[in-house]
């Protein structure tokens, strides 16, 4: 016995697809009440747990969990300004020009995505560290990039930026060149155009691949660590010190776990008014 | 070739390439006046919309729009190279889908191309051009929210709002049904007018050419096979090719086997069958010729009108029916020499016409044409 309201009353698509899921009906129901536990089970667990915890409050407000919070805070929004900044412009050419090197670069664009980010912190080491590619250079400079916060943003960037330009790219190749083109001959330069009509109609997936962005960046933990270390104040996020946490308070990493909890949820849940709002206009 | 028209119109004359493909072109349009390119689809028709809009750059020639050179190559004496983008062409650009701004409202859409649009100024050139194109009360409405026939008159506001010194129309109607588009075609007429803009329209529509050009230039392969007022152009072309471009059904081969001067006909013939057009210079005795007749023009009875003025009537026995909308197309074979004419359905089933049926066909030799090849 299904219960009706899992079926529901077929009031989204007056109920024509009802009949079409056929026996697999409960198969789809019992599924899905598999995957609601599964998911659910924790985060349920992980707020009980954190009610009852002795020290969560005081973890809350401890100096642990407030710099971590300020610095995922700041790397993150920092990181963000730099992903949209350079991948916007990217993501657009990517969405616009075809030519063979611009193909090539496009497959490469999600490496980062799939890559293990332990491997990108090993990477950015050799790359940046003391004693890596452009190290003696930087050095010259008098700049030195791991275990400093830049670093931080460092990583962010490199695992973050794939899921924006990808999207953005998805946005602007939905724009048919066509209205930019009618733009054009109201008057209106290609410059304008691009902020009027290209960027408004392209918003919502560059909305969406900004908040996949950011919430990437701020659970980023491999690469940060390998590249940035985990200095408290300096380059330990929140999931850094959540991990630093465990071992001496669970009261300040239940803390830590429920404002990331707590940060990500809102996300989402901007998003998707957002998205509703531009969702009516669109 | 590209002599000013008055300030107020546009001309040219341009060549050029997409890929392999290359398209050659003179034109001149007045003020108020709509000028067809006419063509099938590939012809050249659209490049040469864009090349005047500034969205393709040509490889030669000179376009002036309003007085002003927006494009010259610079290859003529003492001539310097001009290029003018899009933007600042002042050239209103209407496409087939409309391309309607999907995150704006009718209102939003139409000033979209306004100088101040949120002023004062703009809000009453919106309001006008609602008025003006029956959208009263819509203009707050989304783009989705619009019928067919809605978004083109949209799409036509926007695109004179700014007062553009030309318009720009690709088969503004093509996806609409076939009233709507006969009613939007002369509301077309009386908006270019009022507007005092020269159009350029492109079409593949015959119908559409002669309802709405005052001047039709016939394109196919990248150039201008023929021109001229639309009657002359489409309705009696005078070259095989445009012919078949604008679809004359009935194409006979025939010879010239006399001469009548005293009527101002000629007789040519084919096979058993004999036919009068009108006389034509440099045609002899003897000569081969082309005869275009329009399957509109024939009219199709049951025997040979007793007395009458047209001077062909010609017997045969119906060999095909097919339907042609609105009507159907009737195939007469007259001894071998097919004859298709247009009929509506009502007069089909009046007269009882199926294959195998005799029938006469009567047409005017003032509706029969000479093709030079």
């Amino acid at each position: 016995m299904i219960p009706r309201f899992l079926l529901g009353n077929g009031r989204t698509d007056g109920g024509r697809h009802q009949a079409s899921l056929g026996a697999l009906a409960p198969a789809g129901v019992a599924a899905t009440v598999v995957y609601v536990l599964f998911i659910g089970l924790p985060i349920v667990a992980l707020l009980a747990r954190a009610g009852q915890q002795e020290g969560f409050l005081a973890g809350l407000t401890g100096e642990l969990v407030l710099q971590a919070l300020r610095l995922t805070v700041l790397t993150s929004v920092v990181s963000m300004v730099v992903v949209v900044a350079v991948g916007t412009p990217f993501a657009l050419l990517l969405a616009r020009r075809r030519s063979t090197l611009l193909r090539v670069i496009d497959t490469f664009v999600e490496l980062p995505i799939v890559l293990p980010p332990v491997v990108a912190g090993v990477a950015m080491l050799m790359a940046f560290g003391r004693n890596g590619l452009l190290g003696p250079a930087l050095g010259g400079l008098g700049v030195t990039l791991p275990f400093t916060t830049a670093a931080v943003i460092f990583a962010q960037v490199f695992v973050a930026a794939p899921f924006y330009i990808r999207a953005a790219r998805i946005g602007f190749a939905g724009v048919d060149p066509t209205y930019e083109e009618v733009s054009q001959t109201l008057g209106v330069s290609p410059w304008a155009t691009f902020w009027r009509l290209t960027l408004p109609v392209a918003w919502p997936s560059l909305l969406t691949g900004l908040t996949l962005a950011w919430a990437r960046a701020v659970s980023e933990f491999g690469a940060t660590i390998m590249f940035a270390g985990n200095l408290t104040g300096r380059t330990q996020t929140m999931p850094l010190a959540i991990m630093t946490a465990m071992e001496s308070s669970l009261g300040s990493a239940l803390a830590l776990a429920v404002l990331l909890l707590a940060m990500s949820a809102l996300a989402l849940a901007a998003l998707s008014v957002l998205l509703r709002r531009t969702g009516s206009t669109a | 070739m590209s002599e000013q028209t008055g300030s107020n119109g546009a001309s040219g004359h341009f060549a050029v390439s997409l890929g392999d493909f290359r398209t050659e072109l003179a034109f001149e349009v007045d003020a108020g006046r709509i000028l067809v390119l006419f063509g099938p689809s590939g012809a050249g028709k659209t490049t040469a919309l864009r090349t005047i809009a500034g969205l393709v750059r040509p490889d030669a020639g000179r376009i002036d729009i309003a007085g002003r050179t927006v494009y010259e190559d610079g290859n003529g004496a003492g001539a310097r190279p001009v290029w003018v983008e899009p933007h600042r062409r002042a050239v209103g650009y209407v496409t087939q889908q409309n391309h309607l701004f999907p995150h704006l409202t009718v209102s939003q859409n139409i000033a979209y191309g306004l100088r101040d649009r949120r002023g004062d100024s703009a809000r009453r050139r919106v309001s006008e051009l609602l008025e003006r194109l029956r959208l009263d009360g819509l203009g707050d409405r989304r783009v989705w929210q619009l019928s067919g026939g809605q978004q083109q008159r949209a799409a036509l506001a926007r695109a004179l709002a700014p007062r553009p010194d030309l318009l720009l129309l690709d088969e503004p109607f093509a996806a609409l049904d076939m009233e709507l588009r006969r009613e939007l075609g002369s509301e077309l007429r009386a908006t270019v007018r009022q507007f005092d803009v020269p159009v350029i329209l492109v079409t593949h529509s015959r119908e559409e050419a002669l309802a709405l050009g005052d001047e039709v230039q016939i394109i196919d392969g990248g150039v201008t096979v023929a021109s001229g007022p639309p009657l002359t152009a489409l309705e009696q072309p005078g070259r095989g090719r445009v012919a078949r471009l604008v679809g004359v059904e009935n194409l006979l081969q025939m010879w010239v086997t006399a001469r009548l001067p005293q009527d101002g006909t000629m007789v040519c013939a084919a096979a058993e069958r004999q036919l009068e057009t009108p006389l034509a210079d440099g045609c002899a005795v003897g000569d081969p010729v082309t005869v275009g007749i329009r399957a509109s023009d024939i009219i199709l009875a049951a025997g040979p009108l007793p007395e009458s003025s047209a001077r062909n009537t010609w017997s045969g026995v119906v060999s095909s029916v097919t339907m042609r909308p609105p009507g159907y197309e009737v195939t007469l074979d007259c001894d071998g020499v097919p004859l298709r004419c247009h009929i509506t359905g009502t007069s089909m089933e009046a007269m009882g016409i199926g294959p195998g049926l005799p029938l006469w066909a009567i047409f005017k030799a003032s509706s029969c044409f000479l093709l030079s090849e």
